[in-house]
């Protein structure tokens, strides 16, 4: 019953500063699309593909896979069993969220294109 | 009163099994321990912790109708009949009642429950300010009971690992102790993924401890200070 592994703590403010950061950004986002929406798709698409907007958006897909990724890692470390199926489970959601970190990725350059 | 009560003898039974009583109480037979104690003149066989008999030791925690609490401070009056009685939940059972206690101190051992100082003390004492002393009024009343420990759905999957609100309610009492100097090694002790940030914030042990305390409110008051110290 000793301490062992990486901070716990580290994890509990990576998912707290991704939850702030991701509500901000959806009530902004809210707020100017419903006090300014784009008429058209083309609106809608010069709109993302502003330097701002795109930094914004790429920097809320990252909050959101922090955040997905210390949530499910408390998944499988409160429930997989036996403990040694942990790793591999872990490696394997690691590389969904890695797999989906590249799509939105490749959408935010297409639409800046 | 109608009784529902956990048994099981690993001596005898392969199984657990649920032990149906009915008996007669006494007007004087004002709490659940009393209304057990009776049913021990019938049956002497049930196996029952018991000794303070005024919520203070914390022996005869239990389950109660699904909800953890003492039997000598729980009313008879308002209890769903038949009173569903099981150990602890998540302990093992060593026979009826009676659980072992052994990982759940242990935990509580390991979050070092006593004070750390190496200065020499000044005069007899070491003093410490009525505002200061303030600060562990919620965390020293525990009476070590495991209501909330065993009422904890984390505690349950990880019980090796996880300290539990006991543990960390009196791991938070060290920390927020101005007489103690380990306060660093305290937090640097418990910042893995698993010993306190397995909390999910349930909050079943707020709601259950008989003594009225908040594990909960402790948890997040060391997640505080570990937010708060430098790195």
């Amino acid at each position: 019953m000793v301490k062992r592994g990486p901070s716990g703590w580290l994890a509990w403010i990576v998912q707290r500063a991704s939850a702030l950061y991701m509500l901000a950004f959806l009530v902004a986002g809210l707020l100017w699309f419903l006090v300014d929406p784009p008429g058209s798709h083309p609106a809608w698409r010069a709109r993302m593909a502003g330097a701002g907007t795109g930094i914004a958006t790429a920097a809320f897909f990252a909050a959101l896979l922090a955040h997905a990724w210390v949530g499910l890692r408390d998944v499988v470390l409160d429930y997989v069993r036996p403990r040694s199926l942990c790793g591999p489970v872990l490696a394997g959601l690691g590389l969904g969220l890695v797999a989906v970190a590249a799509w939105v990725l490749r959408i935010l350059v297409m639409v800046r294109a | 009163m109608r009784l529902s009560i956990f048994r099981f003898d690993p001596d005898r039974d392969e199984r657990p099994y649920m032990q149906d009583f009915e008996i007669a109480l006494a007007p004087t037979d004002r709490m659940l321990l009393d209304a057990i104690l009776r049913i021990r003149t019938l049956d002497d066989s049930l196996a029952v912790r018991k000794s303070c008999r005024e919520g203070v030791c914390g022996s005869d925690a239990m389950n109660i109708n699904g909800r953890n609490g003492l039997a000598c401070v729980t009313p008879v009056a308002g209890l769903a009949e038949p009173v569903v009685l099981r150990p602890l939940p998540g302990f093992p059972v060593i026979r009826d009642l009676v659980v072992d206690m052994t990982r759940f101190f242990a935990q509580y051992d390991s979050i070092k429950p006593y004070l750390q100082n190496d200065e020499p003390p000044t005069g007899k004492e070491r003093l410490q300010s009525p505002r200061d002393r303030a600060r562990l009024d919620g965390l020293y009343e525990c009476i070590l009971c495991a209501c909330c420990t065993s009422q904890c759905p984390s505690y349950w999957w990880n019980p090796e690992k996880f300290v539990g609100p006991a543990g960390l309610l009196q791991a938070c009492r060290f920390i927020v102790d101005s007489r103690d100097r380990a306060t660093a090694q305290r937090l640097d002790d418990l910042d893995d993924a698993y010993r306190l940030f397995r909390c999910r914030t349930i909050m079943n042990c707020t709601e259950v401890c008989p003594k009225g305390l908040a594990p909960s409110r402790a948890i997040e008051a060391i997640r505080s200070a570990m937010t708060r110290r430098p790195r």
